[in-house]
Formats: C-alpha cells, structure tokens, sequence
C-alpha cells in the first residue's frame, strides 16, 4: 500500500505568541516541531506499511526550513518527501492550501490512502482533508482512531458528534486520524544517518503547475479581520503540603 | 478541658526534647506530623517535637532553644535516612522556600536561595525568568532584568527526584545523569550561610576561607572563630559523597557542603547558574551484555567530548520496566526496551550547533556497534518530545521496580529494595561489574542495575522476595563496600551517608579517620546535637 502523509510544521505548542499588532502567530525564534496530530498519522502509516509492505511518503507546504521537518520523518522510517516551497505559496487559507497539496499529490504519483491530522495545532480548523479529498475525488472519513485493512478497502472506525461509528472505505480514500493511532515512532542513529543523506525534493508555485491567482493570499477568500489573545485564568501553585497550604490561606485571609 | 490537656501534652513532649516551653515555634509530633519521621529512605525514626523556621533568625531560636539532639530536614526525598530523626528535635527547612537574591558578574549569573526551595521550582523560575521579588534588592532586580533579555540559564544538578530542596542536596552533595559533565552539587555553590548548634552564624564565600595544610580556621559573623584540625586522609579518586570532604588547603565551603546535616545548619545558597546548551540530544544504546555496556560508557568517555550524562540500564530492570509497560497504564507509551535489546546505555549530548550533535551522534552509532551492538537498535531524542519520552523512560525505570517492591510489601511490610550507591574509580568498572553479577547470581537474587556508568557508579538494586532475603541483601553490601574500599571507590556516590550507609563509611576510611571526622564534628558541634545518626553511626562510642 502507497500512504501519502501531509504534514504541517507548528510552533511548538508551549510557545505560541501572537503579535500584537497583526494578530498573527510569531514564528520566528519559536522551535518549530510537526503538527502533533499529522505525527500520528505518520506513525499510522508506518504501521500500515509494517503490515501491508509499501512505501510512505510525506507531503508539506511552507518555508523551506520546514525541509528539516521532512528529514526528521524520513529518520522515522518514511521513504520519500515532497515540499511545497515558494512565496507565492505564503499567507493561505485551507482552500489555497489544499489546492497545493493537491498539486503536490499529482507530482508525486498516486497513493492508494492519503492520512492528515485531525486538525493543525496552531489553526484548528481541521478543514485540509476533506477539503483535499474534495479536489481529489476521493472519499474521506474524519477523526479516524481505528484501522483495519481489507482487499480493496479499510475498515475504519471513527469519532463523531453522536459517539463512534465503523464504516468501510472503498480505496483510494483520505483519512483525518487522532492521537489514538499512535505515538510517533522515536527514530534510531541508523534512521537519523538516513535522513541526512536525504534530499527533500522541493518544488515552487510554477513547477508544481500551480495558477498563482488560486496560491497563497490570491486564492484565499478567507480575511481575518482580527485575532485576540484568551485572557489568563490566573497561575495554579504547586504545594509542597498541609502546612504550607495553611500558611497561604492565613497569608490571603489577612 | 481539652485546651488544658493540650497544653500539658505539649509541654511534656517539649520538655522532653529540650525545647523551650513557652516557644510556639516548637510544635509536639504528634498525628499530624507524623509524616515527618520517615523519609524516600523508607525508614521511621522517633521525635517528640517539630519546627518550620521561615528565617535564619527563627533557625537560631531553634537551636538556641533546645538541648537535645536536632534532626535537618529539606523535603525528605533522601535515600540514606539523613533525615530520620532519632529522637528530640525537627528542624523542617521546607518553609523557608524563597528565592532572595540574583546577581550577574561578568555575563554569569548567581541565584541566591534559601535551603527549602525546590529543584523543581527553581527550574521552573528560571525557565520562564518569573520570580517572586519581594524584598529583592535593586542590583537583584536589575539581574534580572538582564537575565530575560540573556539566553535561557540552567542549574545543572539534575537528582531523579526533582522535589528535592536544594539545601538537601548542599547537605548531601547530591548529583545526577549531569554530573559526568558538570559536576555534583558542590562544584556550583559558590557561597552558603550556615548556624552552627549554638546559634552562631558562618558566611563563607568560595576562596574567602581556606585552610592551611589541614588546619582550617573560621570567623563567625560575631567575630568568634571555629578552629578545626582535619583528619590526614586521601579522599578516593571516584564519584564521593561519603563522609565530610577533606583535602589540604581546601575551602571550607567544601566542608559543609556534603557534611549531611552534622556540622551547622545551612540557611542561604548562593548557586552558580549555566547557559542553557543550544543543542541537547539524547540517545538509548542497546548493547548485547553488562561488559559490552561498560566498554561502550568507556569509548563514548574518551571519545565523545560533548557527552553530559552517560546512564546504564541493565537486562534486570528493563525486564521489569518491560513488564509493566505490558499492565498498560502511564508506561504504556514508552517504547518497548526488549524489543531493541537486553542492556542500554544513554548518552546525552549538550553541543553548541546541530552539526556538532550530528557528528557525536553518528559517532556514538560506530561506537555501538564496535561494543557488539546494533545502530538500528537506538532510540534518538532531538525533538522536546522525543526527550520527555527518553526521561520519562529513564525515571520509569525506579518506579517500576518501586511498584514491584510495594506489591511485595502486601506479604512483607517491612520488606523495601536494597540500592547501593558505589562508584569506583576510571578503570576499575569491568573488574567490579564482575564482582556485582558474579555474587549477585551466586546468591540467586533478584535484581535490577542503572545508574551513572559514565562515572563508574552504579545502583544494584536487590529486590528480596522475602525477608531472608532482605537480610541477606544486606550482608552483600557490606561485601561490596570492601571491594568498592579495595579498587579505590566511594561507599556513597550521590546519596550521602546518612544512617544507612554509616557502617560502610568505617569500612572506607577505617576508624582513624572517622574519629578524625568525629574531631572535625566536634569543632562544630562539642555536644553531638546535629544529624544523630548520620555518617558516624553511634558517635559516643566512637569517642
């Protein structure tokens, strides 16, 4: 089995700012780490491919850092990766992105089963996979915790708002999976020394094919008129024990 | 009625530990308190009274009010019973838990804490440069300041039990995986205050009190002085917590650091603080055997320059670890150790740029396969993640087998692991780990082994299956403290002496020497009020 794994770079999720004045996410001197939720559909594809044989590739869209994020897959046991790298690219919605990945699909070749994350940590909309599996024409179940392979098909089990419900899915398909599949493999010295000598292949707006005007900000109808920063709920303490716990309360009572 | 009752409950059980009656800082040990006559050691000694001093000042009412012995307690996280009392007073430091006082000298900086603060704590202030400033000075408000605008510090003393206060750990000379880079405890306290029993106080700057051969004198702030003549004692060329540290010309700092709660009470540590290295990697070697293991720790030491931790898990305790990853439950996530091998060695780098972890790491990959193992079969941590998960693991490991032993405990109460805390010096390693498997097996015992490999110290961990066994185990460590005395080793690496270890402490520098230390206790301490127990067993009988 073919598995295509999206994958979106995310600021580690403990540092995430906004900027004050644009209201859109620092990414500059922050760690940046894969989408913990695309993390687990990688692993369920590296699961798949333990069982079934194949190959697993990895598809991104961003800066051309996001190539170690790549690399970092391929020392997890990925074979090969494919990014989506170009200016022209920059400032999407899921509907401009999803039409690159969808380029990005086409240039790699095709895949018997396409996994993304639920949803991406910094955005939340958990709009890219069915919005994917529309431009490509395949069916797509979301909120996947359960995978069982059969001839031709999956048998997958999933979250909705009513409970869980087991449906089959006639292949190729596209699958938004959740933490349940899986903790993300830890790679090993030989899987690290693999990824170094890797190359992530790159492509830009005009090789992948792509109409500038449905790319980045152009092809994107979606306008944030303004984000905010949650007010704090105020900071918890950690005690040590009963006594310290008395001497704060007679501390607040006077 | 009961107020009545009360009241002469109290009096009796001060009167009976010395204290002054009408003192409201003494508090009976009752119920309530009962908590604080055990400590992580699992053993309960006895006390009939109990203070929380939060100043120095209230620490002097403490000593100055009673006559009986006083008992030093952090946060009772310590293996060796040093916090057990043996009856008379408590001295709990837990309360006195602030941070008063940051300085930065030429780019570094010094953050001045009282004994109770936690480990935990102060990483967290430093990590997110939050901290409570009251009553802070100006030049402290100004490095900190320049502390927010610098790159992330650390303090690098990195014990498994992160809740452990950091006067404990002066008291014990406490280290951890990051020793074998930056040294125990003692290497970063550069200044501490201390009350000796008779309530004088001792400020004692790093290079501002140094002895003369092994002649040391200190000035105490009222201008009196303590003169100490120091036992004529090698110390060994190993990882050492056992005993007061001793060496011509040494720095009294030295002395109270590691001294267990024997010589004065410490109510001020000023710590030196570490940049935060760019790049921090982890790596579990599995390797196929014990020696394979030892040659591995000892190629990476001589090899891999940018090594901070080399850390050891033996067949025993990843079988166990294996085991309860199986029940399900928290260890359920960790990668399964026997799946990659039988034995493991971490190493964790701390380097300047990734180029340089790249290098190291795929040097610790040649490194393992000439040890006989597998590069395939190696779990990399880069990611913050992948890091937590290699910790987790790495502190999965003790508490595994602490599981293992409280089931054990439903048939025998009183049954608890043996650990030993030994460490031998460079090159004697492969002769001791002969000696640990070959009396461990003779025995037919069951055990579990992790710990420092990179500074040749080792936790063996008997696991008696009843209390035959336990008893037995205890025989063996005797064993062992030869050998470890024989090859140049430390009875305690890490843990201190305590009380559980102070026969092993004879068995290291012999009796002259800890009547030598006893001297040295004496010069502080004429009476024998502080840590009864600790590192002399029964000091009277030694006299």
């Amino acid at each position: 089995m073919n598995i295509l794994v999206c994958a979106k770079q995310v600021p580690s999720s403990g540092e995430v700012r906004l900027d004050p004045d644009t209201g859109t996410i620092i990414r500059d001197g922050c760690e940046a780490v894969i989408n913990p939720f695309d993390s687990h559909a990688l692993e369920a594809a590296l699961c798949l491919r333990e069982r079934l044989g194949g190959t697993v590739s990895v598809l991104s869209m961003g800066i051309p850092a996001c190539a170690d994020m790549l690399r970092d897959c391929v020392a997890r046991g990925a074979d090969q990766t494919l990014l989506l790298t170009d200016r022209a690219f920059a400032g999407a919605d899921t509907l401009a992105t999803s039409y690159a990945l969808s380029l990005g699909v086409s240039a790699l070749g095709g895949f018997d089963l396409i996994l993304c994350g639920r949803m991406a940590v910094d955005g939340d909309t958990a709009q890219i996979g069915p919005e994917l599996s529309e431009r490509l024409g395949i069916p797509c179940v979301c909120d996947v915790f359960a995978i069982e392979p059969q001839q031709d098909a999956l048998v997958v089990r999933h979250e909705t708002d009513e409970g869980t419900e087991q449906v089959r899915v006639p292949l190729p398909a596209l699958l938004t999976v959740t933490r349940e599949l899986g903790v993300p493999r830890m790679p090993s010295i030989d899987g690290v020394a693999r990824s170094l000598r890797h190359d992530v292949r790159t492509l830009s707006c005009a090789e992948a094919g792509a109409d500038p005007e449905k790319c980045g900000l152009s092809g994107s109808p979606t306008q944030v008129l303004s984000t905010a920063a949650p007010q704090g709920r105020g900071r918890a303490q950690t005690l040590a024990d009963a006594g310290q716990l008395c001497t704060l309360l007679r501390e607040v009572l006077e | 009625m009961e107020t009545a009752f009360f009241v002469r409950y109290t009096e009796r059980k001060k009167q009976k530990a010395g204290c002054l009656l009408q003192d409201r800082l003494f508090l009976p040990l009752d119920g309530q308190y009962a908590q604080y006559l055990r400590d992580e050691s699992r053993t309960t000694g006895k006390a009939e009274t109990i203070s929380f001093p939060r100043t120095e000042q209230q620490v002097r009412r403490v000593l100055l009010g009673t006559q009986g012995p006083v008992t030093v307690q952090g946060a009772r996280t310590g293996l060796a019973a040093a916090a057990v009392p043996q009856g008379g007073h408590i001295l709990n430091l837990s309360q006195m838990d602030r941070v008063t006082a940051l300085r930065e000298e030429n780019g570094r900086f010094f953050v001045t804490v009282q004994p109770g603060v936690v480990l935990m704590r102060l990483r967290r202030m430093l990590h997110t440069r939050e901290f409570d400033t009251r009553g802070w000075d100006e030049p402290s408000l100004a490095a900190l300041r320049s502390l927010k605008a610098a790159g992330e510090q650390f303090f690098p003393t990195d014990p498994t039990e992160t809740t452990a206060t950091l006067g404990g750990m002066a008291a014990c000379n406490a280290s951890g995986a990051r020793s074998f880079r930056y040294g125990a405890m003692r290497r970063h306290v550069t200044a501490l205050r201390a009350v000796l029993p008779d309530g004088r106080v001792l400020s004692l700057r790093r290079g501002q009190c140094m002895a003369q051969g092994l002649s040391l004198r200190l000035v105490c702030e009222d201008g009196s002085e303590v003169y100490v003549s120091l036992p004529d004692y090698r110390m060994p060329r190993a990882k050492n917590a056992s005993g007061y540290f001793i060496a011509p010309d040494m720095d009294a700092l030295d002395l109270l650091i590691g001294s267990d709660g024997t010589l004065a009470v410490i109510t001020e540590l000023t710590l030196a603080l570490l940049p935060q290295p760019p790049v921090l990697w982890g790596a579990l070697l599995f390797v196929p055997d014990e020696h394979s293991a030892v040659r591995l720790s000892e190629s990476i030491r001589r090899e891999v320059s940018c090594t901070a931790a080399l850390e050891y898990f033996d067949r025993g305790a990843l079988r166990i670890l294996s085991r309860s990853r199986a029940r399900g439950g928290v260890f359920a996530s960790l990668p399964d150790p026997q799946a990659l091998g039988s034995t493991a060695v971490y190493a964790e780098l701390h380097c300047r740029e990734a180029a340089e972890a790249q290098a190291a790491l795929l040097r610790l990959g040649e490194l393992q396969r000439a040890a006989g193992g597998d590069s395939a079969r190696s779990l990399v941590a880069r990611t913050e993640t992948d890091r937590e998960t290699l910790t987790f693991f790495r502190h999965a490991v003790p508490e595994c087998v602490n599981s293992l032993i409280d089931e054990r405990r439903a048939r025998f109460p009183s049954l608890s692991k043996r650990g030993s805390d030994m460490s031998v010096p460079d090159g004697a390693l492969s002769e001791m780990m002969d000696i640990y498997l070959r009396t461990l097996r003779e025995q037919g015992f069951e055990y579990a082994v992790w710990g420092h490999i990179g500074d040749n110290h080792l936790h063996v961990n008997i696991l008696p299956r009843d209390m035959q066994e336990h008893a037995r185990a205890s025989q063996l460590f005797a064993q062992w403290a030869h050998e470890v005395t024989r090859l140049g080793g430390a009875v305690s690496a890490e843990h201190g002496v305590g009380k559980l270890k102070a026969p092993f402490l004879e068995i290291m520098v012999g009796r002259g020497t800890l009547r030598g230390m006893l001297r040295v206790k004496q010069a502080f301490d004429p009476h024998l009020r502080l840590g009864c127990g600790n590192l002399f067993g029964n000091a009277k009988e030694l006299l």
